[in-house]
């Protein structure tokens, strides 16, 4: 059964969805910061043969003792006060492009490559499952209503009253020792996955919460009453009914998560709870680089710029992708802007409401 | 002999002068009073005598809570000679060495006015055993002691005193050579009896020094003023420890050590307590070397152990193996010169400390040593805690782990819980980690009994981090624990350094050096820096 056609001021021969992307493609800011972050997924998946062919060295060696020779002259990787080694961009033949890490002599780009895949692959895994248990909590809740929904959302209530980095922290300090076993499944205390677990699960309420809304709205629309008199069960109207109207807010808000747990995976790595050393992420490397912050700034500087440069990129594409899935938010914020611009309903707005 | 004792009587006199004039604040040059700032990174693990086990919070309260007996407030080698503090003498030691007979001094106040009993001591040591204090293991000695430790109740029977004579007798099990050590360290520090057995680092108990702590804001900082007891009684009575020469000293928690030295170079405090941090360590020597900066020799011993109960560290060849890999040198480094490489279990300064290296770097040695070895278990969890220059040592020592073809996994702990982590012989996958370990006194027994001693292996609070247990040197250490430390011990104690590390239960790499940094209105020549206590607030005077 198909469901309502989402809203749209496009031509009826048009899918939502073809119309959609050509919204998107009018839009080039958004797709210019499409361009910057893939740019970026490209750099973080060249971290292995940068690596092998240009470096020679790993994301984790250390070379406190060695010496480089740059333009014939013999420079100690960290100097007997300590110092690391800054940028020797190609003076090296690569290595050390950005000098070395901390009085460890790591390869700061190297790590900089490897840690840009350990930030990326957290923020979107628990976006993923930030999103998957958002969408089935929403569906659950706005559909059932009733007791269902005030368990979930006096559930989801709990989890909101802590403040997100502090809840996360919590749960950071307590399994970053014993690691997590549920049943069957054990992971250890390092592992990657006990960040992912943390960001994803901390971070569901804030989806859950307007995707129940959505739902709660939804389900009062004729085309689930068409349905259920057709004698579809609960689950065939929330999962093929209900979800295909909630995957435009289900992709945007998707989008976002990335960028907010990127972030939020940044903040518990430099408090220590985040991603364990050795590896490193630009959360983990700015913390190392805090330590040395007056005698070797860039290394604060340089992963604190890639996570602006990917949350930015992330959120200036999410904001792109919503209003081509929902043109009516961006009328809808168009004519408020107007309205707080001139004191008067804004006439770019107003014509597109027109339209 | 006769004339050699009239010098003596002389010398005694004058010296015992120049003490008491020092004591009375009118030592030439510098100016007596003011209030005297200083900073620590982090608060102290409790401004509470019975409780605090760290070198932040010993710093802390010397000055105020002073035991029986003391240490003598002088740097080096001299700051590690006890002397009487509350009590007249130094022990009579009797019955074998099993007897321990001192006499309080009369006329002692606590800065409440309460005056110091004979009875405050028992009361003292068992306020410490209701505590659960870490400083128990160093009395359970005492008859009595091991049964009031289980019950709590019914006072320990080997402690008798009358406080009448103020005569304190302590009866101990079995000889102990550390003991006079031990009646010296804070934990037997005297306080009220009556003195509510918890935690009183809000509220510090009453002190005897020539300090008292007026304020305590755990997490913010404290403040000592000069205690109305020493001015009064405790200052004549006890000639022999200094008074301080300022009258006030406020000490706030700053946690940024780079915003530390900034004020200090500002002189909007007067004193750090941690030295700078490594990046700024080099600039802050260069600029300020001899007038308000001085490098500090601890007596400590940086290590990585290895637990022999586990593979493949039960083998002895997987333990030279990473002796011999482990470069002194790169680690320095990574210190950024606040460490000295030493490859031994005995620090300098230390009696019975003899310079020595079993296993001097060799990457080819120790790739040939775990060759022969061929352990089948190759997957190691390596253990250290989170201050940035441990962290990095500890990293450095698992890539050298997995350079010899082990697959190590860092397992990063917070500072502040990290003793007790690895203390709990069930926390799993206990191979290998970092420690360090300060002198509790200046005995070389306190680093063989509770780091290396089979006997020491507990289920929780355990120090004996490599679990060793070599029952010969477990004898040699009991034995010599037993003796007075004389040449013969010291003799021995190196003996049994090197015995141990042909064992090579630790790859240990250094010894750190601390500083002490001062504002320029402080006199940093007359800043005192003790082996124990560290920097010694009664030193500091304004110029």
């Amino acid at each position: 059964m198909a469901a309502e056609p989402i809203a749209d001021s496009g031509p009826a021969d048009s899918g939502p969805w073809r119309l959609a992307l050509r919204r998107l493609r009018r839009n080039r800011v958004a797709l210019g910061f499409l361009g910057l972050f893939v740019a970026i997924v490209v750099f973080v998946i060249a971290a292995p043969l940068w690596a092998d062919h240009v470096a020679h060295t790993g994301p984790n060696a250390t070379h406190t003792l060695q010496r480089v020779t740059v333009g014939g002259e013999k420079r100690d990787v960290v100097n007997p006060e300590g110092k690391p080694l800054g940028p020797q961009w190609f003076g090296a033949g690569g290595k050390f492009f950005l000098g070395a890490d901390s009085r460890l002599g790591r390869d700061e780009m190297v790590r900089l490559m490897y840690g840009g895949r350990t930030s990326l692959i957290i923020g979107v895994v628990s976006a993923l499952i930030t999103t998957i248990l958002a969408t089935v909590l929403g569906l659950l809740s706005g559909y059932y209503r009733g007791w269902t929904d005030s368990v979930i959302s006096r559930a989801m209530d709990v989890l909101w009253a802590f403040p997100v980095l502090l809840l996360a922290i919590a749960l950071g300090v307590s399994l970053a020792i014993g690691g997590l076993k549920i049943g069957p499944v054990e992971i250890s205390g390092g592992s990657i996955w006990i960040p992912i677990l943390i960001i994803g699960f901390v971070s569901t309420p804030y989806m859950a919460r307007p995707l129940r809304g959505e739902v709660l709205s939804l389900r009062e629309k004729e085309f689930v009453e068409a349905a259920v008199a057709q004698g579809a069960g609960s689950m065939r109207v929330m999962f093929a009914e209900l979800l295909p109207n909630l995957w435009s807010t289900i992709i945007v808000f998707f989008t976002l998560n990335i960028a907010g747990n990127m972030l939020l995976e940044a903040g518990l790595s430099f408090l220590g709870v985040g991603v364990q050393p050795p590896n490193s992420s630009w959360g983990t490397m700015i913390a190392t680089g805090n330590d040395l912050i007056t005698s070797a700034p860039l290394l604060t500087i340089i992963p604190g710029t890639m996570i602006l440069l990917t949350v930015l990129s992330l959120n200036v594409f999410g904001d792109g992708l919503r209003d081509a899935l929902d043109p009516k938010s961006k009328v809808r914020f168009e004519a408020h802007a107007g309205v707080a611009a001139t004191g008067a309903p804004g006439t770019e707005g107003l014509e597109e409401l027109a339209r | 002999m006769r004339k050699f004792g009239s010098v003596l009587l002389v010398f005694t006199l004058v010296a015992a002068s120049a003490v008491g004039l020092a004591a009375c604040g009118s030592s030439s040059g510098g100016k007596e009073g003011g209030t005297l700032t200083g900073s620590y990174a982090s608060f102290p693990d409790y401004l509470d005598p019975q409780l605090s086990y760290t070198s932040e919070g010993w710093t802390a309260l010397w000055n105020s809570y002073t035991p029986l007996l003391s240490f003598a407030h002088a740097s080096g080698k001299a700051g590690s000679k006890v002397i009487p503090g509350l009590a007249t003498a130094m022990p009579k030691i009797s019955n074998g060495g099993k007897t321990y007979t001192l006499f309080l001094r009369k006329g002692l106040k606590y800065s409440d006015g309460t005056p110091v009993r004979a009875s405050d001591f028992p009361a003292t040591v068992e306020r410490m055993f209701k505590l659960n204090s870490g400083g128990v293991p160093f009395y359970t000695s005492i008859v009595g002691a091991e049964k009031f430790a289980e019950t709590k109740q019914g006072g320990i029977s080997g402690i008798k005193t009358d406080d009448k004579t103020g005569e304190i007798v302590i009866d101990l099990e079995k000889p102990r050579g550390t003991f006079t050590d031990e009646l010296a360290i804070p934990f037997v520090a005297l306080v009220p009896k009556g003195t509510p057995a918890k935690n009183l680092t809000a509220d510090p108990p009453p002190a005897t020094g020539p300090y008292e702590i007026t304020k305590s804001e755990p997490g913010r900082g404290w403040t000592y003023e000069r205690n109305p007891a020493w001015v009064k009684a405790n200052g004549k009575l006890m000639p022999q420890l200094p008074g301080g020469h300022v009258n006030k000293i406020e000490i706030s928690v700053i946690r940024n050590d780079s915003t530390q030295v900034n004020e200090v170079e500002q002189g909007k405090t007067d004193w750090m307590q941690a030295p700078p941090p490594p990046d700024r360590y080099q600039e802050v020597k260069n600029k300020y070397e001899g007038t308000q900066f001085r490098d500090e020799s601890t007596v400590s011993t940086y290590y990585f152990w290895m637990n022999m109960k586990r593979a493949p560290f039960d083998d002895l060849k997987v333990r030279e193996a990473v002796n011999y890999a482990i470069d002194p040198r790169a680690l320095e480094r990574i210190y950024a010169g606040s460490l000295a490489a030493t490859h031994q279990i005995l620090p300098p300064g230390m009696p019975g400390y003899e310079k020595f290296d079993l296993y001097p770097h060799d990457m080819a040695k120790a790739g040939q040593l775990i060759k022969e070895a061929n352990p089948s278990d190759r997957d190691i969890t390596v253990w250290g805690d989170n201050e940035p220059e441990n962290s990095e040592a500890t990293q450095y020592y698992q890539d050298v782990l997995n350079k010899l073809g082990f697959n190590a996994k860092f397992k990063e702990i917070n500072a502040d819980n990290y003793y007790s982590i690895i203390g709990n012989v069930n926390t799993p996958d206990l191979d290998t980690g970092w420690f360090d370990w300060f002198e509790d006194y200046p005995h070389p027994n306190d680093f063989f009994q509770p780091l290396l001693s089979g006997e020491s292996i507990a289920p929780t609070n355990n120090s004996n981090f490599s679990q060793t247990d070599i029952p010969e040197l477990n004898a040699k250490i009991t034995r010599l624990g037993e003796e007075t430390l004389g040449p013969k011990q010291e003799a021995e104690y190196a003996e049994l350094d090197k015995e141990f590390m042909e064992h090579a239960p630790w790859a240990p790499y250094g010894t750190r050096i601390i500083s002490t940094f001062v504002s320029s209105a402080i006199d940093l020549d007359k800043v005192i820096f003790n082996p124990t206590f560290e920097d010694d607030l009664t030193s500091f005077q304004f110029k």
